[in-house]
């Protein structure tokens, strides 16, 4: 696994574990009816904790001394899953404008608070697109390759 | 990327340089050990500074290690 895959790796992760957080924080307050409590943050922690360990891990193995940073190809992968993310985003703010619009009705109006979730949600379906468009892009040609 | 029609003898011209893995060449023209290895699958057409990188490495000409198909002057001609 070359440092771009590994990159693409650890964001994933990220993005994965904050979805999560962010799932179980608007089913905690909006579901549920009540907040948060402190000790459900211990699982949360637990599974940063073997994030932050597997990142470590992870990043300390090299191919070779004289891996780049990232060559050609990398720069050519990373520039298409920056345009996939780019269109997703558009796509994830078109949809939400359209089931808002069709749920609610042509009268209907949101708190100024579902923005803040509307925006976590474009930059985590960006992040998560962006990881996995490298990562199906290096899979498809090793596989390819061997 | 994608697919592309230069074929190359990467592959036999590593076996014939004592037996040079993929990760030493790709160490010596300075890429990552899948590029190479997309190269050799034809999946990854190589920027011309990395292609005479390649043929250096084997001391050998850049045509001797890529070749494009006899009689093809545009991507429209393949049939």
């Amino acid at each position: 696994m070359n440092r771009t895959q590994k990159g693409a790796m650890m964001t994933l992760s990220a993005f994965l574990l904050n979805a999560a957080f962010l799932g179980y924080l608007f089913i905690r307050i909006f579901v549920l009816k009540s907040l948060p409590r402190v000790s459900d943050m211990a699982p949360l922690l637990l599974a940063s904790a073997a994030m932050a360990t597997w990142w470590v891990a992870l990043s300390r193995k090299r191919q070779s001394p004289a891996e780049p940073e990232a060559d050609e190809r990398d720069k050519a992968i990373l520039k298409n899953a920056v345009l996939a993310s780019f269109i997703s985003i558009l796509l994830f703010l078109a949809a939400t404008v359209l089931v808002l619009a069709l749920v609610l009705g042509e009268a209907g109006s949101v708190p100024v608070y579902v923005l803040t979730f509307i925006l976590f949600g474009v930059c985590l379906a960006a992040g998560l697109v962006y990881s996995v468009a490298i990562l199906i892009q290096c899979e498809h040609e090793n596989n390819d390759g061997r | 990327m994608g697919d592309n029609n230069i074929s190359n003898r990467i592959r036999r011209l590593r076996f014939d340089h004592n037996e040079m893995t993929q990760q030493e060449l790709a160490d010596r023209v300075g890429v990552t050990r899948q590029t190479i290895l997309a190269i050799e699958a034809g999946k990854y057409a190589p920027s011309l500074p990395l292609a005479f990188r390649i043929a250096r490495a084997f001391n050998t000409s850049v045509e001797d290690v890529f070749e494009y198909p006899d009689g093809e002057t545009s991507p429209d001609a393949r049939s």
